[in-house]
């Protein structure tokens, strides 16, 4: 069986909130996964505490928490990232990015 | 007409203009007002019987045009209470109405943290003014003068009312101000229960051994005492200024902090220490107290400053920020830990990342407060 | 929800109110009489008429759940004393501390002279029981109303519930909010006024409608000018470019302004995000019909004297371009009542930036009351025609005294701040309304700014030896029954 790295959706309606989970691939969203490495917040947050002149050019913010180690290590031992998490690790700098195949050909 | 105004800062006029105005029109609304408690005044112009007013009413009518109507309009400068004393309410023997800051402190305050950047605990102790009351100063009148700056209305005849309506600690300069107690000591739970503690009579027993008692930590031993004993300024600026450790007491969930004395407790330990400076060496050397005082002040504030900046760099080190060029956003990264020790045994600790599983969500309950608890600035 | 909150005259209660019911009953309130009841009925009508007064708005079963017996309080220290000595001297010997200290320590002329424990305990309790309902202060619409922004509790929740509250910056639209130590709020300050304010008369109010009536005429002829203008507005920006040798007057300050906007917007198209870019677009708008229209816009400037040179300098500008108007002389009752009318329109374009559609009828309403009001015989009202009517001169101040001079100053401030303006909800020129004084009192626990209706809550109330912060009209005689009757269950 596959161990995956997957997004599990907590939050309410138009409130999303994701753990990112170890799980395995065949088991349910909301069951209990192997292990929580981290969560991922998709709404963006406004910066604070910032001077008039930053808050014009500032960017909102996604708020990620991660377990880095832990990423590593169950990467290391073969368990696939979702396409979302992939994105994510990418960003984190643990993976490359993925290979898209170009479909339009 | 306009010295009778305490605030120096506000312009005069409102009570002049505003009263005499006022009061013209006082005239009218009180003719009016007065036609109201007169026995039967026609409800209706066709009616023949008049509208009945009972006993309750007139009575209060009557006390309102008596007794009460002084309380109508205030005088600037003096409180216009019930009981003509600072106290607002005449039942409660507990509670009188504190002066406010002043405009002119207010400014004043603002003008030493913003322009002069002198520190926050310097301006506190000089004012008797509470350090977190200078912070929302400056928010304020920073606030202030940005909505001046934008040309929004502000509610500038509101405010000079109510500060002729409520007492106000002036700012005069030069003079010593003292707006309120600014060492304030918080009292400890722990301090509740009266204990039993006997103590041998030749062993002295000081504020350090009492919180000590309290958190029923064992008596430390008399080398450690004695040594504390013989530099008491050194021992509180070594806890004050986080370069020891705080003692604990309790293994796991009941561990907890043993009690510090009030001397490491209080908001401005530094005083305690220009006061010893005073009764000890202050009558031969006032000099150097108070170059003493300013030592101590500037290293305070250095210490202040160094912790928020640990703050700052530990927090920046910990976050990854990326900002990816198809995306309007940025992406924050922060580290945590996930291990035995974050999660628990259970797996549900609340110090590992991520929503729980396996408990129960209430937010869809009625009566569940959904009332957010936080909202950052 | 239900006002439950009335005021009987029969069974008066105190409410979180300034109304002059409400002062009657608190002249009226006398401590139960307490020695024929059972303990029972002592703590039931105790917290039912604490009850009344303290967050009646909430319910019985939320205010059971934030209920507390744990009273925060704390002890002022005197440094001094803590100087003095490290404690041991009170423990020493028998250690039983009831001794009592020698009198004379105490009766010093220097306030810092240290004061002996022992005094403390027998002078001054701290009353805990007075902080049963230091948890509602927590709440939102409580601190609005004891921060003075609100009339009454009631009117504090109706200002939340309305969306006039900002919390921190950020709209917040639950009066339950418990407010955390360092949160800002702030309320509308024209609400502020509205509810602090004297109400509107019967001539004021029907003043008021007129004027809406014009206004709403007025903007609909405006609409079809606007588009004209905007249009034209447009090709003159693109063709005139900024001429760096002209002074600095308001209207160069704009531009320069809108020009900044369009900087920001241009440069940084993809980093913008999208609610700012039309914050940018509003602002362009409104000063470009700002520019077309009026030659006076001036940021409020903090300082006084200027205010008032700026002011007498606008005076001039205005009648330039408004001229000519006629002036009856007429006996008037008072020099300031009459300036009052006069200046209006020119305190009123001062702030033209903010009133934009009113504007048109507004400077209708001062012709006509300049009109009716004119010159008194004095030297001061003669100079102050002066300055109206011929504008290209400077004021003549020579004749007057320094006293009239300052009335004058004064006058001039007075109509910038507080104007004659019938759109207004509340009585112009604004005065508190009745009766306010004698609630007028701010607990410790917050800082307010009142020229900006905001307030920083900066800490939970607290109890002190002798004080209680949470302002409450009962005492001891009836807090402490209530106290215990909350505390039955725990």
């Amino acid at each position: 069986m596959v161990v995956r790295i997957r997004l599990a959706r907590f939050g309410n309606k138009h409130q999303p909130f994701y753990n990112i989970v170890v799980a395995q691939a065949r088991s349910a969203r909301d069951s209990k996964p192997i292990e929580v490495i981290g969560t991922f917040n998709p709404i963006p947050q406004r910066p604070t505490g910032l001077s008039d002149e930053q808050a014009i050019t500032a960017r909102s913010y996604k708020d990620i928490a991660l377990d880095r180690s832990r990423a590593k290590y169950w990467l290391g031992v073969g368990a696939q990232p979702s396409d979302g998490v992939w994105r994510l690790l990418h960003m984190a700098g643990l993976i490359e990015a993925k290979k898209v195949p170009n479909k339009m050909k | 007409m306009a010295q009778r105004i305490q605030n120096s800062l506000l312009p005069s006029l409102s009570s002049s203009t505003s009263t005499t105005s006022s009061l013209s029109r006082f005239s009218n609304t009180c003719t009016s007002s007065s036609l109201l408690p007169l026995p039967q005044p026609a409800s209706r112009s066709f009616s023949t019987s008049g509208c009945r007013q009972t006993r309750l009413r007139r009575t209060m009518f009557n006390w309102l045009e008596g007794k009460g109507a002084e309380l109508k309009h205030h005088v600037p400068g003096e409180l216009n209470y019930l009981t003509h004393t600072n106290k607002p309410f005449p039942l409660n023997e507990q509670y009188r109405s504190e002066p406010i800051l002043s405009e002119a402190l207010r400014n004043e305050i603002y003008d030493r943290v913003i322009r002069k950047k002198q520190s926050v605990r310097g301006v506190s102790v000089e004012f008797g003014v509470d350090m977190r009351r200078v912070g929302a100063v400056v928010r304020l009148v920073e606030l202030e003068n940005r909505m001046r700056d934008q040309g929004k209305s502000l509610a500038l005849p509101y405010a000079r009312a109510v500060h002729e309506m409520v007492p106000t600690t002036p700012y005069v300069e030069g003079d010593r101000i003292r707006h309120e107690s600014i060492n304030d000591l918080p009292v400890h739970r722990l301090t509740d229960p009266q204990i039993f503690y006997p103590v041998s009579e030749s062993r002295e027993f000081n504020r350090f051994d009492a919180g000590r008692a309290f958190s029923a930590a064992p008596a430390l031993p008399h080398k450690i005492t004695s040594e504390m004993k013989e530099q008491p300024d050194e021992t509180i600026r070594k806890i004050t200024q986080g370069l020891s450790p705080i003692e604990t007491v309790g293994k796991r969930e009941d561990e907890q902090q043993v009690l510090l004395p009030a001397d490491a407790r209080i908001p401005h330990p530094h005083m305690i220490v220009n006061d010893r400076n005073r009764l000890t060496i202050g009558k031969t050397e006032p000099k150097e107290v108070r170059q003493r005082y300013r030592e101590r002040l500037a290293q305070e504030s250095e210490r202040d400053q160094y912790r928020k900046d640990r703050i700052q760099q530990h927090l920046e080190r910990t976050t990854q920020k990326v900002e990816p060029e198809n995306s309007r956003f940025e992406f924050r990264f922060r580290d945590v830990v996930v291990s035995r020790e974050t999660t628990g045994p259970t797996g549900r600790g609340h110090l590992a990342p991520g929503r729980r599983y396996g408990i129960p969500s209430y937010d869809r309950k009625k009566g569940e407060v959904k009332i957010p608890t936080r909202v950052d600035v | 929800m239900r006002n439950r909150a009335t005021i009987s005259l029969k069974k008066p209660k105190v409410r979180q109110s300034w109304s002059k019911y409400n002062l009657y009953s608190l002249s009226t309130q006398r401590d139960p009489f307490f020695s024929a009841r059972t303990f029972f009925q002592q703590k039931w009508t105790a917290k039912s008429m604490l009850r009344a007064y303290h967050g009646e708005q909430v319910s019985e079963k939320q205010w059971q759940r934030m209920f507390s017996p744990r009273a925060r309080s704390v002890v002022p220290m005197n440094t001094f004393s803590l100087a003095e000595d490290d404690g041991s001297a009170m423990s020493a010997g028998r250690g039983s501390g009831l001794e009592k200290p020698a009198q004379t320590e105490t009766t010093s002329e220097d306030s810092r002279k240290p004061r002996l424990h022992g005094k403390w305990k027998e002078e001054r309790n701290t009353p805990y029981t007075h902080m049963t309902f230091a948890p509602l202060e927590r709440r939102l619409d409580t601190a609005i109303f004891r921060a003075m922004f609100a009339s009454s509790a009631r009117q504090a929740r109706q200002f939340v519930v309305h969306g006039a509250v900002t919390v921190n910056g950020k709209p917040m639209r639950h009066p339950g909010y418990l407010l955390n130590p360092g949160d800002m709020f702030q309320v509308d300050p024209e609400r502020v006024m509205y509810a602090t304010g004297a109400p509107k008369d019967k001539v004021e109010r029907r003043q008021g409608r007129v004027a809406r009536k014009k206004a709403s005429e007025a903007r609909a002829a405006e609409e079809a000018a606007e588009e004209a203008a905007a249009a034209e507005e447009a090709k003159e920006e693109a063709t005139k470019e900024e001429d760096p040798t002209k002074k600095e007057s308001p209207r160069e300050t704009l531009k320069a302004l809108m020009a900044q906007a369009k900087a920001i917007m241009a440069s940084s198209k993809d980093a913008l995000p999208a609610k700012r870019k039309q914050q940018l677009r509003g602002f362009q708008k409104a000063v470009r019909r700002v520019l077309s229209r009026s030659e006076n816009s001036t940021v409020l400037t903090a300082n006084l004297e200027e205010q008032f040179s700026e002011l007498t300098t606008l005076l001039k500008a205005k009648r330039a371009e408004t001229k000519p108007a006629k002036k009856e002389k007429k006996e008037g009752q008072e020099v300031e009542g009459q300036k009052a009318e006069t200046v209006e329109a020119e305190a009123k374009n001062n702030e033209s930036s903010a009133a934009e559609s009113t504007e048109k009828s507004e400077s209708e309403d001062a012709a006509q009351k300049k009109d009716e009001s004119g010159a008194v015989t004095t030297q001061l009202s003669e100079a102050f025609r002066q300055a109206i009517e011929n504008p290209e001169k400077e004021v003549d101040t020579s004749e007057l005294t320094d006293e009239e001079f300052e009335v004058l100053r004064r006058a001039l401030i007075q109509m910038r701040d507080n104007p004659i303006d019938s759109t207004k909800p509340y009585a112009t020129p604004w005065r508190p309304r009745d009766y306010m004084s004698a609630f007028a009192t701010i607990p410790r626990y917050l800082e307010v700014n009142h020229n900006i209706c905001a307030a920083v809550y900066l800490r939970h109330p607290v109890a002190r030896p002798g004080f209680a912060e949470v302002p409450s009209p009962f005492g001891e005689h009836l807090m402490t029954p209530a106290f215990l009757w909350y505390l039955r269950r725990r």
